[in-house]
């Protein structure tokens, strides 16, 4: 088996590749590989020792105005909290929106690396990537790795040609097109919400709430989500950041504190 | 890409060699540490094989080129194999004929990539080495480990040494040590490993480096006393169960 | 023949921690200099920050050798971008080569925790934090290493600054002056220092500004 690098073509830097200079350096950058007879397990431990496992909560759902795509911004390494402010929704361009879940590192490295792709397209057609094909050359990517422990699980959604597009990415190779998705360890609390209270000719102010409460809800029941709830709308005109609410301040909202008669006062015991 | 391709190569054929390997012959701890004029190093000659002494008159201290010192301890056959590089690497920079030479600093940073390419190969080269030196009035001593840990300090110690020969040392090393004075402190340091780790023995080197050069000391022993009342009777109080 | 050691691992942990602190116009970096394996203290004189640009520095714990080979290729890297750009790496730049350059060892991992600091291309301070794969983010404050999980939630508590994602967008530098800085970086690594055996002996502070380098040295408890 041969690792597939196509993944990275073009990433390299377009001068001073073969004036001497960077003698010793790959030209195109490649992944260094542990030379063992047990790659798996050897994967397997070293993981275990770098990567902050992640509970996420993710959601993204296509609507009459668009598509809306929210997340939660915890990162966690075991037990500990190990960031409140991860962007798990990635600005790959103007007109499209990735989520995070799973790896940081590989979601947030192979979405960058979307994003040079896709930009590329557009230089080479004059046109804007379809979220059709920019999901698909994800997936290829992924699949060409399959088996070798990188962890994502992505929504890519955006706006092209055909309109409002939302599709799923795994890192198993998995890829479905879809109008309503959740990923991540809250995505069971989320989807309660969101499938309740989901309807297609929903407004936008209406769906940004929608996708806000299911994130609430689920880093509610979800120790591992929390942070921020991000909520993204992405329109004709590309996406727009709708609101960013420490879920935090959102309880009281959802639950606000109600005054409540004191039924009986606590007093002073006389006597003995 | 070319060059990826090659290296790629992913679950192929070559994979299934056996590299998980072990030491063979072994060397045990190695101290050394600055004094007012240079550095001064000590190790035994005791060669390991498992709990075996095979050896007993095994050199582990050598000079490299004409400012440094090279004392090694772990496989024996490695620290050959590190001899050879580092002869070559002397030679080659003797044919700049430059008037220049590689200083202490400089081979203890090529040591340094040296066994941390190996354990990149996970292919190791099975030793602790020190490299101490002396280069235009600049003393210099490093540690390198097998996987490429490596750092500079006023003294180190290698394997037991760590444990029993750096507390010595923290106690006791001061900047301006005569040389007779840090003789007395690497025996001190040699003589408690002697008592305390089983795989020393007694007849040591030490050797110093100083800006006129090497020299290392014929192998000699140390006077022990062996009447300690711990260890007469080690078992006096200490109840088991058989 | 008895195996002294029928397997070996490719990794150690060194220890150590790490501290880094964005302000308005300067940025304060911070690491202890204990090296330790296991139960012992290697060296108590290990400096883990090093300077990769005029306008960069990088503080890192984890395995020191896998930390060495990466200061050494970024060195060389940097040397390069001055040959090819005639000027110094800004330190944005330096963080996502920090970020790439960690993922390409994505299958056999630079056991390395690193914060980056340094000025933006603007002078504000700026402090990125990493994992040990690439992940990073770009913070008011951070910290990485074996302390960082007593020393994060004092940090929180003194500076928590409002998230970058809350929208509508609230100010999150942090409102401390550089001396306040400062003094905040030294009480963390002397409470540290109480709780953590990998962290102690010496503090090392970098504090790097519109008028360039400076560095402060502070005794811990070597115990």
């Amino acid at each position: 088996m041969k690792l597939d690098l196509s993944g990275l073509e073009s990433t390299a830097p377009h001068f001073g590749t073969s004036d001497g200079l960077s003698h010793g350096f790959p030209t195109a950058p490649s992944f260094d590989l542990p030379i063992t007879g047990d790659f798996d397990g050897f994967q397997k431990e070293a993981i275990q020792m770098v990567k902050p496992a992640k509970g996420t909560t993710t959601l993204a759902f296509i609507f009459k105005e668009g598509v809306m795509v929210a997340a939660d911004s915890r990162a966690s390494m075991g037990g500990y909290i190990s960031s409140q402010s991860v962007k798990k929704i990635i600005e790959i361009n103007p007109h499209m929106l990735g989520t995070m879940a799973g790896g940081a590192a590989d979601c947030q490295f192979w979405h960058r690396n979307l994003g040079i792709k896709c930009r590329l397209h557009e230089l080479a057609n004059k046109r804007r990537i379809s979220v059709t094909g920019a999901s698909k050359l994800l997936a290829n990517i992924l699949y060409s790795y399959r088996g070798m422990g990188l962890s994502v699980g992505t929504m890519i959604a955006g706006w092209d040609e055909t309109g409002p597009g939302l599709y799923y990415v795994d890192s198993e190779g998995g890829r479905l097109k879809g109008t309503r998705f959740s990923v991540g360890s809250g995505s069971p609390y989320a989807y309660g919400v969101l499938d309740s209270g989901y309807r297609f000719d929903m407004s936008v102010e209406e769906a940004a709430e929608l996708a806000r409460r299911a994130i609430y809800h689920a880093t509610f029941r979800d120790g591992a989500s929390g942070g921020v709830a991000s909520v993204y709308h992405v329109g004709p005109n590309g996406w727009t950041k709708m609101s960013g609410d420490d879920v935090g301040e959102l309880h009281y909202k959802y639950y606000p504190v109600t005054p409540s008669t004191v039924e009986q006062e606590m007093g002073e015991v006389s006597g003995a | 890409m070319e060059s990826n391709q090659a290296k790629n190569s992913l679950l192929s054929s070559h994979d299934n060699i056996q590299r998980t390997q072990y030491p063979y012959v072994t060397g045990t701890s190695v101290v050394a540490l600055k004094y007012k004029d240079g550095i001064l190093m000590a190790s035994d000659m005791g060669g390991s094989y498992g709990s075996t002494l095979r050896y007993k008159s095994v050199e582990r201290l050598k000079p490299i080129g004409k400012h440094s010192l090279l004392g090694a301890s772990g496989e024996l056959s490695d620290f050959q194999e590190i001899l050879r590089y580092l002869d070559e690497l002397i030679l080659y920079d003797n044919m700049w004929d430059d008037g220049n030479s590689l200083g202490p600093k400089e081979v203890h940073n090529y040591l340094t990539r040296v066994m941390y390419n190996r354990r990149n190969k996970f292919d190791p080269l099975w030793n602790t080495l020190v490299l101490g030196g002396v280069k235009k009035g600049q003393k210099y001593l490093g540690m390198v480990s097998m996987i490429g840990v490596n750092f500079e300090d006023d003294h180190v110690a290698t394997g037991f040494g760590n444990h029993l020969a750096r507390p010595i040392l923290r106690d006791e090393w001061r900047e301006d040590l005569t040389f007779e004075e840090g003789v007395k402190l690497l025996e001190k340091c040699m003589r408690v490993l002697l008592y305390r780790d089983r795989s020393a023995v007694n007849k040591l080197q030490i050797a110093k480096i100083t800006e006129e050069g090497v020299t290392i000391s014929q192998p000699y022993s140390l006077k022990t006393f062996w009447g300690f009342s711990a260890f007469q009777n080690p078992t006096v109080g200490a109840e088991g169960s058989w | 023949m008895t195996k002294q050691a029928a397997n070996w691992s490719p990794y150690d942990n060194n220890g150590g921690s790490c501290v880094a602190i964005a302000g308005i116009d300067y940025c304060v970096i911070a690491a202890d200099t204990r090296m330790s394996t296991g139960y012992s203290i290697l060296t108590r004189e290990y400096s883990k920050i090093c300077k990769l640009a005029d306008q960069s520095l990088m503080a890192s714990s984890g395995f020191q050798a896998d930390v060495k080979a990466l200061q050494k290729f970024l060195a060389a890297k940097h040397l390069i971008y001055q040959h090819q750009h005639n000027k110094q790496m800004s330190c944005p730049a330096m963080a996502q080569l920090l970020s790439n350059t960690l993922y390409y060892k994505r299958f056999f991992p630079y056991y390395s925790f690193n914060v980056l600091g340094g000025l933006d291309t603007e002078g504000k301070g700026c402090v990125y934090t990493y994992d040990a794969v690439g992940s990073y983010e770009r913070v008011g404050y951070g910290c990485q290493g074996s302390g960082s999980t007593l020393i994060m939630p004092f940090l929180d508590n003194q500076l928590k600054s409002p998230s970058p994602l809350l929208l509508p967008a609230q100010d999150a530098v942090t409102p401390l002056s550089e001396v306040e800085a400062v003094d905040l970086v030294k009480t963390c690594f002397a409470s540290a220092t109480e709780r953590d055996i990998y962290t102690g002996d010496k503090l090392e502070i970098v504090i790097l500004n519109a008028d360039g380098i400076r560095r402060e040295y502070m005794e811990l408890r070597k115990d």
